[in-house]
């Protein structure tokens, strides 16, 4: 059952992830004017990590997604998410109306207030989905499966093996 | 016969065999896996680090700083000496926001470095704000003709008044009369103004000078060039103006 609300979040959290990068992947651009509408990050940052944040979303979304290292990409997952939910309660603390650029777009929007409770609770869900991940990293339906089969199942379990030979 | 083993020693030595192996098999078992892992891993890094110099190269909002042309520029407005060690350029657009930030923040310490020879700026107001109506179309077009026709100094009043002025970027906008107004307490003749704005006068010089921008790169705003780079270095738009007041003085 865990095993299976496990494959549910990944693919719910996967997807997510997905989609946003492929948002901003066309538009390079824009996604470094979002970071940088955070007035969050010194110098020249902003840019790289405008230009590295929608690759990383896509490929731990479909880590996620195909449950490949599902432990490692829920944790990097958990860490972006606590990464977003500090930078758009800061900005809301601080007054500054942006348009979160969750899914392409960002700068400056001056309704973004009415917009912040909805994006931090989504983001809070989301995080929670990949806590969840990593203390549940063996999914259903999931590469690790084949990567990694469990230990019984390829013959190497201690116990297993010396059932089959007792039994001899 | 002394050489039998006996059964239990059979046994004893089978079972270690048996362990053998499967120690063997476990062993293997660990190695595949962590060269599985280590398989992914690279594979991952490789992805990222690949789409981050993909992005990077498509990133053609990328100001070629070096082809800027430097202060003195017929379009904009120079302040400051010819002499003065220290070039800038800022690419504004009146209603944008951050340019207001840095502005307030900046304009009086750039404007006095100037005075005092340090430095020579060249504000080139842009209009690429248009998405939000015909203000920042208007206030550019107006302040160009302001420009041309009362002098370089009432000009730079007339900057710094808009900007003091500023409005939302979802409005209300002031009107045609209210710039008049602020164009005439720069100094400038307003009546002159409205009769040149009628005239559509200075249209395609602005509409100009947004291009050549465009052309070169620049298509956020503020852009600031200092001595030929490119300079970002600020958190905020406010650090921004503090730290190129600090770069020049």
């Amino acid at each position: 059952m865990k095993e299976w609300v496990g494959t549910v979040a990944r693919l719910l959290t996967g997807g997510v992830w997905i989609w946003a990068g492929l948002a901003k992947l066309p538009h390079p651009e824009d996604s470094v004017l979002a970071v940088r509408a955070y007035q969050l990050l010194p110098g020249d940052s902003a840019s790289t990590v405008g230009h590295l944040l929608p690759v990383v979303e896509v490929v731990v979304g479909l880590c996620l997604v195909l449950g490949l290292l599902t432990r490692f990409a829920a944790a990097v997952s958990v860490l972006l998410f606590a990464a977003f939910i500090i930078g758009i309660a800061s900005g809301w603390a601080r007054g500054i109306e942006i348009d979160c650029g969750c899914f392409g777009g960002g700068g400056a929007d001056p309704h973004a207030a009415s917009k912040y409770p909805w994006e931090l609770a989504r983001d809070v869900g989301l995080l929670l989905l990949s806590t969840y991940l990593v203390w549940q990293g063996r999914t259903r339906i999931a590469l690790d499966n084949l990567l990694f089969p469990p230990l019984t199942e390829s013959g190497l379990d201690l116990e297993a093996l010396d059932d089959q030979h007792s039994g001899v | 016969m002394s050489t039998k083993l006996s059964n239990k020693e059979k046994q004893r030595r089978r079972a270690e065999r048996a362990a053998a192996a499967l120690k063997e098999r476990q062993r293997r078992e660990r190695r595949r896996r962590l060269l599985s892992v280590v398989g992914v891993v690279v594979a991952i890094v490789l992805v990222v680090a690949g789409g981050f110099l993909i992005s990077s190269m498509r990133d053609d909002t990328k100001v070629d700083a070096a082809k800027i042309p430097p202060p003195g520029g017929s379009y904009g407005l120079t302040i400051g000496p010819d002499s003065a060690p220290h070039k800038v350029v800022v690419y504004e657009d009146f209603l944008c926001p951050i340019c207001g930030e840095f502005e307030k923040t900046g304009h009086e310490q750039l404007e006095q470095l100037a005075d005092q020879g340090k430095v020579q700026v060249e504000y080139r107001p842009i209009v690429i704000l248009d998405r939000f109506g015909t203000y920042s179309a208007r206030a550019t077009l107006m302040w160009w003709l302001v420009k041309q026709h009362d002098g370089d100094a009432v000009a730079q009043k007339f900057h710094d008044l808009l900007y003091a002025n500023q409005p939302s970027e979802e409005g209300p906008f002031p009107s045609r009369d209210d710039l008049y107004a602020l164009a005439g307490q720069a100094g400038a003749d307003a009546a002159a103004l409205k009769a040149s704005v009628e005239a559509s006068e200075g249209a395609q010089e602005v509409a100009e000078g947004t291009k050549d921008a465009e052309a070169l790169g620049v298509s956020s705003t503020p852009t600031l060039v200092l001595d030929g780079e490119a300079f970002t270095n600020g958190r905020t738009p406010a650090d921004l103006a503090n730290n190129l007041v600090k770069a020049v003085q």
